[in-house]
């Protein structure tokens, strides 16, 4: 196994990759209250929304000016761009010259930093990843030294979301499943992968590949679609309700895969610290990574193909054609992967967050504390139980509120009036099937 | 305005729902009669947890010594959860086959190798909040789980 620094690493392998602890499983009254709660608004939500479709694209209240003209100038994304180009810089320093032991903060700064703090940043502030990405500005700086036109493709056709989709497979895969995912082999060979196709594919595509097909600036951009803060097309900041940018995700082929895949790989997180199910993955004679690969893409099928029995339930009740009602539907299920997210992995980002940044001080493991946080502990506050457990709750409900009343505007926009209301019957229900799912997951771990 | 208040009434309405929701489910006691109601300061979390005893998931063992004992690949008793309070102990006696290396997440990350066929007993004080894992190494099984409320 090598010296005893790679077997530390190797042994503090727990679900998430980084992280010792998992939350306490919610009060079985939570569980009840939430669904219940989901539930009564489901039906509210049916007899009482508006019957015509209801959001716009221009709608919004424009931000001050003073924030607003912050925001748009270019020196402050100039800023935003160089912490962002600091950051993965130091990261790679600690990638490629730091010491493989549990100190080394890169699979913290990949687990915790990027999949989550991302996430949570994209669902307050916007599509950030297309502003922070460094592969943008790598593909940039290629295509200058190359002389090549760097919105130039190669090609008419577009893979649609679908590299995004196969991408965040991989990344649920690597953080979830990959044996010694920890280990600085491990990371640098997924790193440098994901790097190179990237790269090519924004070669081969142009700039749009970011876009569409990049696997975190797709995470980024359907989660940042939930959030308040957003730039019309007119080019003025506004805050709006988070439902109109999930009403505007441009649906695309592959777009129901991203979805089901986002919504699948938390729902499998959360499923794989049930003890009936380790269990039986470790005591199979099946190698344990084979059990798991097909828990984790059963969980993404199961999501998929559930979204497309309750479509083509809605359209044989609504009479319209099936033919891609299931990707139009997916977007309303958005704010129900977005509650999953911040339930399943509230308290991963807010303990071990501290601990990324207090390791990220000493990146050559040479005991340094280049960034003055090398001492600290992180602090518990937020982990606190009852704290846990209503941000639970109130994440998953709100979740299914949101997504309830999306899929609402959906059926009004698609279906004919007299049809909308039974039309979206099948929705709702697969939705809080989805809630109900989501609080057991919670509920059992 | 008109299209926002339409917008805005189920949303917070449905907001203020799911607050008071999660509210009251942590305030209140599990369903069987007989437990104590606890008041609000009180972590009602864990008293929840211990009393709950509907799902078989998170069932039985809440003594304060846990005894496993692992066969090659299989681990007796089945993997579980044990529940216990924030500076209360728990000891572990491991009994295994082969040689192999105990790690339990948090508790300070403790590691302690095993021999086969001698029992190795150690004992942990809940100290943060949360579940940690309790494993072997050599394979990788997971031997049962501790909740600490």
């Amino acid at each position: 196994m090598g010296t005893l620094g790679f077997a530390a690493v190797v042994a503090s392998l727990p679900a998430h990759g980084v992280g010792s602890r998992q939350d306490l499983p919610l009060p079985f009254t939570a569980v009840l209250i939430g669904a219940a709660v989901a539930l009564l608004v489901s039906f509210v939500a049916l007899g009482a929304l508006w019957p015509e479709p209801r959001l716009r694209a221009d709608a919004g209240r424009p931000l001050p000016s003073p924030v607003a003209r912050t925001l748009s100038s270019p020196v402050f994304r100039g800023v935003l761009v160089t912490l962002s180009l600091l950051l993965t810089a130091w990261t790679l320093v600690a990638l490629i010259f730091g010491k493989d032991d549990a100190n080394n903060p890169v699979p913290y700064v990949v687990y915790v930093w990027l999949w989550v703090g991302l996430a949570a940043l994209s669902l307050v502030f916007g599509p950030v990843w297309a502003w922070l990405n460094p592969v943008r500005r790598l593909h940039l700086g290629v295509a200058r030294l190359a002389r090549l036109d760097p919105d130039a493709s190669m090609t008419t056709r577009s893979p649609g979301y679908w590299p995004a989709a196969l991408g965040l497979f991989a990344f649920t895969w690597l953080e979830l499943i990959a044996p010694d995912r920890t280990t600085l082999f491990v990371l640098r060979v997924a790193i440098g992968t994901f790097v190179l196709i990237d790269l090519l594919g924004a070669l081969v595509f142009g700039r749009g590949w970011f876009t569409r097909c990049d696997p975190f600036e797709v995470w980024s951009r359907l989660y940042g679609s939930l959030s308040p803060l957003y730039r019309r097309s007119d080019g003025k900041w506004v805050l709006r309700t988070p439902l109109h940018g999930a009403n505007a995700v441009a649906v695309d082929k592959g777009l129901l895969a991203t979805t089901s895949v986002m919504l699948g790989s938390t729902a499998y997180d959360g499923f794989s610290s049930e003890p009936r199910w380790y269990t039986f993955v470790q005591s199979s004679d099946l190698p344990s990574e084979l059990l798991m690969t097909t828990g984790l893409l059963g969980m993404c099928l199961v999501v998929a193909l559930s979204l497309h029995l309750a479509a083509a339930v809605s359209a044989r009740l609504a009479d319209i054609p099936v033919r891609g009602l299931a990707a139009q539907f997916a977007p309303s299920l958005l704010p129900i992967a977005a509650g999953y997210v911040v339930a399943h992995y509230w308290s991963l980002l807010t303990f071990e967050g501290q601990n990324t940044l207090i390791r990220l001080s000493d990146p050559l493991g040479i005991g340094a504390n280049w960034l003055g946080t090398g001492g600290l502990t992180a602090n518990h506050a937020l982990l606190q139980p009852t704290l846990v457990a209503v941000v639970q709750v109130v994440a998953i409900v709100t979740g299914h509120v949101l997504g309830v009343v999306l899929a609402h505007e959906r059926a009004v926009t698609l279906f004919q009036r007299r049809v909308a209301v039974i039309g979206q019957v099948p929705l709702l229900a697969l939705m809080v099937g989805y809630t109900c799912g989501g609080l057991l997951l919670l509920f059992s771990s | 305005m008109t299209k926002m208040t339409w917008l805005k009434r189920p949303l917070t309405l449905a907001l203020g729902l799911s607050v008071a929701a999660a509210l009251a489910s942590c305030g209140q006691t599990a369903a069987p009669a007989a437990t104590p109601v606890t008041p609000p300061g009180h972590p009602a979390i864990g008293t929840h947890a211990a009393t709950s005893s509907a799902t078989p998931s998170s069932s039985k063992p809440t003594g304060r010594r846990m005894d496993v004992t692992v066969q090659g690949k299989k681990v007796t008793p089945a993997p579980a959860t044990v529940k216990i309070a924030v500076g209360e102990s728990l000891t572990v006696v491991v009994t295994s086959d082969h040689d192999d290396q105990l790690h339990a997440h948090g508790f300070n990350n403790l590691e302690k190798d095993v021999k086969a066929g001698k029992p190795l007993e150690v004992t942990v004080t809940g100290a943060q909040t949360g579940v940690f894992e309790f494993e072997l190494h050599h394979p990788e099984l997971r031997l049962f789980q501790v909740a600490v409320s």
